[in-house]
């Protein structure tokens, strides 16, 4: 997983049908040089993300990549490429 | 697999219902330049490693799946704590 803060969230119409119901954000991950400073920037690559835990801008969130991305849908054949499995508390570095 | 440094430690409420009671650690990849990467990532620990320890990740959810459940989004996880590293040529160990 990689660190990110959540930038915003988005809307898709029309969408594929198995992205029904599900929210969609805006996820900026967070460089090791932002975390330490603790100054809210992120400086990775912007990218979108599933969240099913009710992330808010401005939060730090954990996301998964690769096909550990689609499991919570699993059965479902769902295409994820991210996936937001933790808001994060602290960051102890 | 590749070898990674933790630099400390991350702590959830709201996480994915799988993912209770798992250690998150905060680690840093190791480059064969000595460099570290830009970005760190979060990776689940059954080792127990400790901070500034070098680590093998495995990027294979399929641990974390046995462990936690076919929903599990969990993909990083720890797999072993490293003695000592013999490369010639690279600096893997330098930064460790």
């Amino acid at each position: 997983m990689r660190l990110a803060m959540v930038r915003g969230h988005l809307t898709l119409t029309p969408a594929i049908a198995e992205y029904k119901g599900k929210r969609l954000v805006v996820l900026e991950p967070v460089t090791m040089e932002n975390l330490r400073a603790k100054n809210g920037k992120g400086g990775g690559k912007a990218l979108i993300a599933i969240d099913e835990l009710g992330a808010h801008e401005g939060q730090l969130v954990a996301f998964t990549e690769g096909s550990e991305a689609a499991n919570p849908f699993w059965p479902a054949k769902v295409p994820v490429d991210a996936y937001c499995a933790m808001i994060v508390d602290t960051v102890d570095v | 697999m590749f070898l990674a440094r933790i630099e400390g430690t991350v702590v959830s409420t709201a996480k994915h219902p799988t993912l209770g009671g798992c250690r998150f650690l905060l680690a840093q990849r190791l480059e064969p330049d000595g460099s570290a990467a830009d970005e760190p990532i979060v990776v689940v620990d059954w080792m127990g490693a400790a901070r500034g320890a070098m680590v093998l990740v495995s990027t294979d959810g399929d641990i974390a799946r046995v462990k936690l459940g076919n929903t599990t989004p969990a993909r990083l996880s720890v797999v072993g704590l490293v003695d000592s590293v013999s490369a010639p040529g690279y600096r893997i160990g330098d930064i460790a």
